[in-house]
């Protein structure tokens, strides 16, 4: 489970579904999709500390920058370390002094070739996050 | 030819003290089964104590407590013209405390029995203790009810050492079958004491198993 | 209408434990008590029955002083306008389905509420049976319409649904829903089935260790949880297995197995029998019907 601290800084809502934004440190945005308002949820309010809450598993990993896809979700990160396994790998990311781990298939970490101190960006769509208050 | 007497005497002695043993067992009974005090057990062991001390010594407390020669017969004697030793109505208040145990303690386990709901749900249909007990409490504890009605009955019927100690052997008055039948023994006319015992024998053992069997089919139609 | 305030030492499996909680509740309102077990709310239930009493206590109800430790006042149980739903049902074994609604009537009461009670939980059918005959399901609409004889203010239900299956479950709510609005009861369950808090309560109360931990609408008191995602269980960590550079964490929620991909970072938090919370968003899982 990958846990960054954020601060909220915007909240668009539409029946029921608020899509929130997220600076963390560094001045990067996160963007997640929640099925919350700040009238059913009490911490969803502009200005509040939260966990920013991903999985592991939904960190997709690509070599190229500037990349025309819908996911909205674009940290530029340095590849930390790698541990290989027969089938996954995981791939631990730095970006600013946070680390954002990565597991992917072995096969695609070779086809990529990634090794240490590789410039990647991490990639993770807005559904995949989940907020939590941060007391 | 036997004297029928002692029979009647033991079947009416034997009524008597079940019907007075029923209505003090039923109050006394949902006290136990019920209240919070804290010397229950205390009350409860006093009860039971008949089923283990020898009958002998039963009989001789009493016989020394409603004596004439001291207090309480005494008492009993000046106000109420009342002398309980070697006296039917001693026989009686002699049984009662004998056959406590007998009454209470089927009656006893049937309303422990019971799941304590049934009591507070009527309680809160707004029924009063009295009620709650008698429509909805007694008629669910019939088992144990006549369970306790035939041992007392046939334990009374039974009884010897506390008749022998407070009673005696007083024709018409005191002199059950129990005493008879030693009598008899004693001035060694067995064909007599035979009777008697034969009697007693064929009487006990068809109540007893009249119980069992109904008790069998209360349970086949087992209420819970 | 109500005005609840109870404190009480109870005897719990981990020792003594406090109950102290004081709530209000509207007339016509369907409240609810959920908590784990032990938590208190079958005391409370009972504390406003008068079947058990506390050391301190203040209960009135509309604006009629029930029990006032204070004042050392205690309404007895008979006089309190309840209607009672026991766990085990307590029905009486010795009456048929119509005797056991017709105990529950009052002396000048009219008989008539017995015949539509008996009609409208359809148990027309069953009114010369003995409880020992009935199924759960049926002992359950018989305690519910037994507890309804006296139109009562305040129906009190001690998870009753606890017995019966699913199926049943879902009839029986609508049962109790419809005697709610039916009599215009005031009405308080017991329960810890979430599902069911849902479905009924306009107003969950949630107990912990004795205390008062949210209470308010069903669906705000539920949602607002740790963690944003939609998608949770509770469960038991029944085993840990390594699978290549991960873990595998099969966690027994309900009676159902579900497995959780973890790092090895997080494996050195989770231990086999730890309760855990399984979640994900509700933008993941995949809904089917099944038959």
């Amino acid at each position: 489970m990958n846990v960054l601290n954020g601060v909220i800084t915007q909240i668009q809502s539409h029946e029921g579904i608020s899509l929130v934004k997220a600076k963390t440190t560094k001045d990067i945005v996160f963007t997640s999709i929640v099925l919350d308002t700040s009238e059913t949820a009490e911490y969803l309010k502009e200005g509040n500390d939260i966990k920013i809450i991903f999985k592991e598993t939904e960190v997709i990993i690509s070599k190229d920058a500037e990349l025309n896809i819908s996911v909205q979700n674009q940290i530029p990160c340095i590849i930390q370390s790698i541990k290989t396994g027969k089938l996954l790998s995981q791939v631990n990311l730095l970006f600013g002094e946070t680390i954002i781990k990565s597991i992917i298939t072995s096969n695609a970490c070779k086809q990529l070739q990634l090794k240490e101190n590789d410039k990647v960006m991490a990639l993770i769509k807005t559904n995949e996050i989940s907020l939590s208050p941060n007391d | 030819m036997i004297d029928l007497e002692p029979l009647w005497l033991t079947a009416k002695l034997a009524l008597v003290t079940t019907s007075i043993l029923l209505v003090v067992a039923l109050p006394l009974c949902y006290w136990l089964a019920y209240s919070k005090f804290k010397f229950k057990v205390v009350v409860e062991a006093i009860i039971s104590l008949p089923l283990v001390l020898p009958p002998s010594v039963l009989g001789f407390y009493l016989l020394i407590a409603f004596s004439p020669e001291n207090g309480f017969g005494k008492f009993l004697e000046e106000h109420f013209n009342l002398r309980l030793v070697f006296s039917f109505q001693g026989l009686i208040i002699a049984s009662v405390l004998y056959s406590l145990p007998f009454m209470i303690n089927p009656i006893l386990s049937g309303l422990k029995n019971l799941p304590i709901s049934l009591q507070e749900a009527s309680f809160t249909l707004g029924k009063s203790k009295f009620i709650t007990l008698v429509k909805i409490l007694l008629p669910n504890i019939k088992a144990s009810l006549l369970t306790g009605i035939v041992m007392t009955f046939a334990h009374t019927i039974g009884e010897f050492g506390v008749v022998l100690m407070i009673g005696g052997s007083i024709p018409k008055e005191t002199k059950v079958v129990s005493i008879a039948i030693y009598d008899e023994v004693q001035s060694m006319n067995y064909h007599n004491a035979n009777v008697y015992a034969g009697i007693l024998l064929a009487f006990t053992f068809s109540i007893l198993l009249a119980v069992h069997l109904i008790n069998n089919k209360f349970k086949q139609k087992s209420l819970f | 209408m109500i005005q609840f305030y109870a404190y009480k030492m109870l005897q719990t499996s981990k020792g003594t434990q406090p109950l102290n909680v004081s709530f209000n509740i509207e007339k016509g309102q369907f409240v609810s008590l959920y908590g784990n077990s032990g938590a208190g709310k079958t005391t409370i239930l009972r504390i406003l029955a008068g079947l058990t009493n506390a050391e301190k206590l203040l209960i009135e109800v509309d604006g009629e002083v029930w029990d006032s430790s204070d004042k050392k006042h205690h309404l007895s149980i008979q006089k309190r306008s309840i209607g009672f739903v026991f766990q085990d049902f307590a029905l009486f074994p010795n009456l048929t389905v119509k005797e056991n609604l017709e105990f529950a009537l009052q002396k000048n009461d009219n008989k008539k509420i017995v015949e539509e009670l008996l009609e409208l939980m359809e148990l027309e059918s069953l009114q010369q049976s003995k409880p020992q005959n009935l199924s759960g399901g049926q002992k359950q609409r018989v305690a519910l319409a037994r507890a309804i004889v006296r139109q009562p203010k305040i129906l009190l239900l001690d998870e009753p649904l606890s017995a019966v299956d699913d199926e049943m479950r879902f009839k029986l709510q609508d049962y109790i829903l419809k005697v709610h609005k039916h009599y215009k009861l005031t009405t308080i369950l017991v329960s810890h089935h979430l599902p069911e808090l849902y479905k009924l309560s306009d107003k969950v109360i949630v107990i912990d260790k004795g205390k008062i931990l949210k209470e308010g609408k069903p669906n705000i008191v539920f949602s607002e949880q740790k963690i944003s995602s939609k998608f949770k269980l509770t469960g038991e960590i029944i085993e840990i297995i390594k699978s290549d550079i991960i873990y595998v964490v099969n966690v027994l929620a309900g009676n159902n197995i579900v497995k959780v991909v973890a790092t090895e970072d997080e494996i050195n938090n989770l231990k086999v029998g730890q309760k855990v919370l399984v979640a994900s968003k509700a933008f993941n899982p995949m809904i089917q019907v099944i038959e």
